[in-house]
């Protein structure tokens, strides 16, 4: 049943061959030696220092909830300046190539990156900025943050979170692989159909994005789960629904999000690759398939899915706004609504990006007025944020900045939206950069709450402070260039530049695409700021006491920095919301409990790293068609699984006196330490 | 954190397994996909009353099921399954609801011939 | 909120010895949540089997009617319901702690589940034999992906009674085997409820 594929294929090595590899393209070999030496450099490090075992010890067998968040951002931070990457090429082809006496070098009549190149750019810089980035971040802030906010000691599913990780590693994994070994997609990030059909991409490029989505889904799945369990099963005693932080509301219903759009889109690609795969007819434009159909699949998930990335970052808002003003969240209920009907409408929305599909004005009616129904409770927040910071005290931080900017962001992508919401307004406006500069005010606003979160709980994981002179310097460029950046192009917009433009035929544009690419320029500034906040705040690490602003209201704040593996040396009461402040307020915040007790533990385990590893195996096999390495790779799978069931490994368990010596030695216990190890527990002596 | 110290055994999802609910769910459910059956070999009904008494069967089986296979119910051990439930149905009808109704409007506005059915399906 | 709060004399800021969650409960809830995740999966399935199961999506092809027999469906489906049945009361045995009569039942679910996909192999093999495989047309994509996305899900719930068998005898009834018993029970009632809206929507409405 397999289908024809264009090309030589050999039963060892599939379709892979030596012309797969892209040495004869300057940019990639350029991009292949930094990253060789980056590698290197790293793995020498390790090496070096001997501390290869610490790694696979402390973190790549690591269960630890805290641990895998860390590890979620630092994937999202490289994939971050990877689509960064990319999208720096898009503004500069764009800036070069206007016009047709336009200079071309490299194999392109204009610019510098050849139409199929340029194709596979951008649809990598929207998967990669999506679905590598943005979704790894926030749920790695939400791995970090619930468990600490509602006091448990881990997730639900401390192995499965791991195991979640290492999908998306797999999948991330991939997406870098394409840049080496063959092609990646040129068809958008969402997969412009029928052109991922294989008679019009008949290479791998497209495979690799399938796969690579596909993989990486099945983690976010998971990790839904594991959230959604843990917030319904694991708070601790007194935390009552109304009692929990707005940001384990708003990670609730975003997992709820997760949890039910992400099937979708694996269905989706699924149906895809039964067409690539076994020449089936879902989606071709002959023998019955309907293309449309695709759209419609993808953008079931793909609505659902922008509200799944903008809930956090509204969670965070609720978080650090509170703090900073030093009063409590106004509106708390009507903000845990609003949530929740944002999250139920997003899944009455999708058709609105396709308005343009010839549906009938009925249909594209109920769509327009669901869509502008969303703004009701967005509007609801925005006043709840604006009212909270009415007559508050504030101070002017670096994640209330982010959090203020994020606020003006929302403002500007949100009014745009409602623009776009309009069906006439939308046939004017469909597929032209306005569309782009709308949704990249709300993806940076979620990229502003994913700064501010970072620089908010920074201090609580590690320790000590993140630069705050740096990080200004940070902010302020990176915000300033947002602006410049993505004004000018709302400009275009109206002007009428569409997307995905490789050579920009109307001169008229040149001023506006230039003040683009300056703001690009601003931003790469910004990064060096990032790169050396970091760096400063390494090499000075000034230590923080438990509550490093001084002004925390909620649990994760009460107990020590950096928290201990353990989380809480017994685990609190919790008597109201906003349970910092309030103990703050009557000065109980430092009071530490008397006696410890013992405390279980789940051990480490490899076999969630093995099977992520494994996955990539697959989806390596299954991109290149080399079938016996995805089948050995997914029997692997099945047996890791088997394996891990006959486990009798119940955890371990820390006796009193040892929670008693790490809470005298707080480093022994942080994030950084090396534990001991533990003999194991078994099923005899549990009960 | 640790394990509860009484047996697993003890445990309420275990506690709910029942025979005679069990074999009520496997009956019920048999009489209707029979009643079913037999009402769309007979064809006597046109096809928007035989839809709506099809899908009535369906849903009244797939309610047995969830009572007496799944046990769902608002106690306790079971709140939580019941409560998900309930917030997904209006997903799977929004989704398969919205997209028929989408589809239809495009067939009726796109294709240039009237489709010619051997067959009624939803879509037409 | 904070300044409403009784005051703070005697309040309880610690909670020791706190039992924590149970693990049967979340890993239940965890696995239901799973489910209904996989329904997801079926749902859209279902919604491109709508989509493509007209006159266009058969591209000349055979049509629903005359690749379903609802009386052999009928058979499908007593064996799906009755493998659930079997498995069911092999976790009535699970009360007593009976390990002969789970066992009992999961090899009587398998030896069902095994007719119902041999039925299902006969047809869609059949189907291939002629000729109309999932690359004839659209609407058959959508039949054969529908149903063998099903196969597999009953595929994959052989071999995890295949181990359950194995963990049984050797582990007893520990706390992770009585919840992966208990998980595999929603699983299996889960492929049947699924079969039941295949049946209806494919095989019955497909043949009217």
């Amino acid at each position: 049943m397999q289908v024809a594929i264009q090309g030589p294929w050999s039963p060892l090595f599939g379709r892979l061959t030596l012309d797969a590899i892209p040495y004869t393209n300057p940019i990639l070999i350029a991009t292949f030696a930094v990253a060789a030496v980056i590698g290197l450099v790293v793995v020498g490090a390790v090496l070096y220092y001997k501390k290869l075992g610490y790694l696979w010890r402390e973190w790549l067998t690591s269960v630890d909830h805290k641990k895998i968040g860390v590890m979620y951002i630092i994937l999202g931070l490289v994939m971050l300046f990877r689509g960064f990457a990319d999208g720096l090429m898009i503004r500069t082809q764009q800036a070069i190539a206007i016009g047709p006496n336009s200079p071309g070098v490299m194999g392109a009549q204009h610019g510098f990156i050849p139409p199929f190149h340029f194709d596979q750019v951008y649809s990598a810089h929207g998967t990669i900025m999506i679905l590598f980035a943005a979704t790894p971040i926030l749920t790695g802030l939400t791995n970090v943050v619930v468990p600490l906010q509602i006091g448990a000691r881990d997730m639900a599913f401390p192995y499965m979170n791991a195991l979640s990780l290492w999908l998306t590693t797999a999948g991330a994994i991939l997406v870098m692989l394409s840049l080496f070994v063959g092609d990646f997609s040129a068809a958008g990030w969402v997969g412009l159909i029928p052109l991922t059909e294989l008679p019009y991409s008949p290479g791998v490029g497209v495979d690799y994005w399938m796969w690579a989505i596909q993989i990486s889904s099945i983690g976010t799945t998971l990790n839904a789960i594991n959230m959604i369990v843990t917030i319904i099963k694991m708070r601790a005693p007194g935390m009552s629904w109304f009692r929990m932080p707005v940001f384990t509301w708003t990670t609730l219903s975003t997992n709820i999000i997760g949890l039910t759009a992400f099937p979708v889109l694996g269905a989706a690609l699924a149906l895809l690759t039964a067409d690539r795969y076994f020449g089936a007819h879902f989606y071709t434009a002959g023998n019955g398939g309907n293309l449309m159909l695709y759209t419609n699949l993808f953008w079931i998930w793909g609505h659902p899915e922008v509200y799944f990335l903008v809930l956090p970052a509204f969670g965070i808002f609720s978080e650090i706004i509170p703090t900073f003003a030093e009063k409590p969240l106004f509106g708390y209920t009507t903000m845990v609504a609003a949530t929740f009907a944002i999250a139920g409408i997003s899944w009455a929305v999708w058709l609105h990006h396709f308005f343009t599909m010839a549906a009938g004005p009925d249909v594209n009616g109920f769509f327009s007025v669901a869509t502008m129904l969303v703004g009701i409770p967005t509007g609801v927040k925005v006043f709840n944020w604006m009212f909270t910071l009415y007559r508050g005290r504030l101070t002017f931080t670096t994640p209330m900045l982010w959090a203020l900017a994020g606020l003006f962001l929302l403002l500007l992508g949100g009014l745009t939206g409602m623009m776009l919401a309009i069906p006439a307004v939308n046939y004017t406006v469909h597929d032209s950069v306005f569309v782009i500069a709308h949704f990249h005010c709300m993806v940076l606003l979620i990229g502003a709450a994913m700064f501010a979160a970072v620089s908010y709980w920074w201090p609580k994981v590690f320790g000590f402070q993140l630069d705050e002179k740096n990080g200004l310097m940070f902010f302020w460029t990176f915000i300033a260039a947002t602006i410049i950046v993505f004004i000018a192009m709302f400009a275009l917009g109206f002007e009428g530049e569409t997307r995905r433009l490789d050579y920009i035929y109307d001169p008229a544009w040149r001023p506006m695409l230039w003040t683009e690419e300056a703001g690009m320029l601003l931003y790469c500034v910004s990064i060096g700021y990032f790169i050396r906040m970091l760096y400063v705040s390494l090499r000075d690490r000034v230590p923080v006491p438990s509550d490093p602003w001084g002004t925390s209201r909620t649990l994760e704040f009460l107990t020590h920095s950096p928290v201990p593996f353990y989380n809480f040396a017994v685990t609190p009461q919790v008597n109201t919301r906003d349970e910092l402040a309030w103990r703050r307020e009557n000065g109980l915040n430092n009071v530490q409990p008397e006696a410890f007790e013992p405390i279980h533990m789940p051990s480490n385990s490899g076999i969630p790293f093995i099977i992520g590893m494994l996955s990539l195996g697959f989806g390596f096999g299954l991109i290149w068609r080399i079938w016996w390495l995805a089948g050995f790779a997914l029997l692997g799978i099945i047996i890791a699984v088997i394996i891990r069931s006959f486990d009798k490994n119940l955890g371990y368990e820390l006796s009193a006196e040892d929670v008693a010596a790490m809470e005298r030695n707080l480093s022994s216990a942080g994030i950084a330490a090396e534990q001991p190890a533990r003999t194991p527990l078994t099923e005899a002596e549990a009960h | 954190m640790s394990a509860p110290r009484t047996s697993p055994l003890d445990h309420p999802e275990v506690r709910q397994a029942s025979a005679w609910r069990y074999i009520a769910g496997f009956v019920s459910s048999m009489v209707l996909m029979q009643a079913a059956l037999l009402v769309t070999l007979r064809q006597h009904l046109p096809y928007q009353e035989y839809i709506l008494t099809i899908g009535g069967l369906a849903l009244v089986s797939l309610l047995s099921q969830a009572a007496l296979f799944f046990g769902l119910d608002i106690s306790r051990a079971q709140i939580w399954k019941s409560v998900s439930l309930v917030l997904t149905i209006p997903l799977f009808i929004l989704s398969v609801g919205l997209t028929v109704w989408m589809f239809q409007s495009l067939a009726d506005r796109t294709m240039l011939m009237p489709m010619t059915s051997v067959q009624p399906t939803l879509l037409e | 909120m904070s300044t409403d709060s009784p005051p703070a004399t005697g309040a309880r800021l610690f909670h020791p010895h706190f039992a924590g969650h149970d693990q049967i409960s979340a890993r239940t809830l965890g696995f239901w949540l799973y489910l209904l995740s996989d329904a997801l999966v079926f749902t859209a399935v279902f919604a491109a089997y709508a989509v493509l199961n007209n006159s266009m999506g058969a591209s000349g092809g055979p049509i629903a009617s005359q690749v379903v027999d609802p009386v052999e469906g009928l058979w499908q489906t007593y064996a799906v319901l009755g493998s659930v049945a079997t498995y069911s009361l092999g976790t009535v045995a699970l009360k007593s702690g009976n390990k002969a009569g789970v066992m009992l039942g999961i090899i009587l679910s398998i030896a069902l589940a095994l007719i119902f996909l041999g039925f299902e192999a006969h047809d869609l093999l059949g189907l291939l034999a002629k000729g109309d495989g999932p690359s004839r047309s659209g609407f058959l994509s959508a039949f054969f992906i529908l149903i063998a996305t099903h196969g597999l899900h009953m595929i994959f719930g052989i071999i995890w009674m295949l181990v359950m068998l194995v963990q049984i005898p050797t582990m007893g009834f520990t706390t992770n085997v009585v919840a992966r018993l208990i998980n595999l029970r929603m699983f299996w009632q889960f492929q049947a409820t699924i079969w039941v809206l295949v049946y209806i929507y494919v095989y019955m409405i497909g043949a009217f």
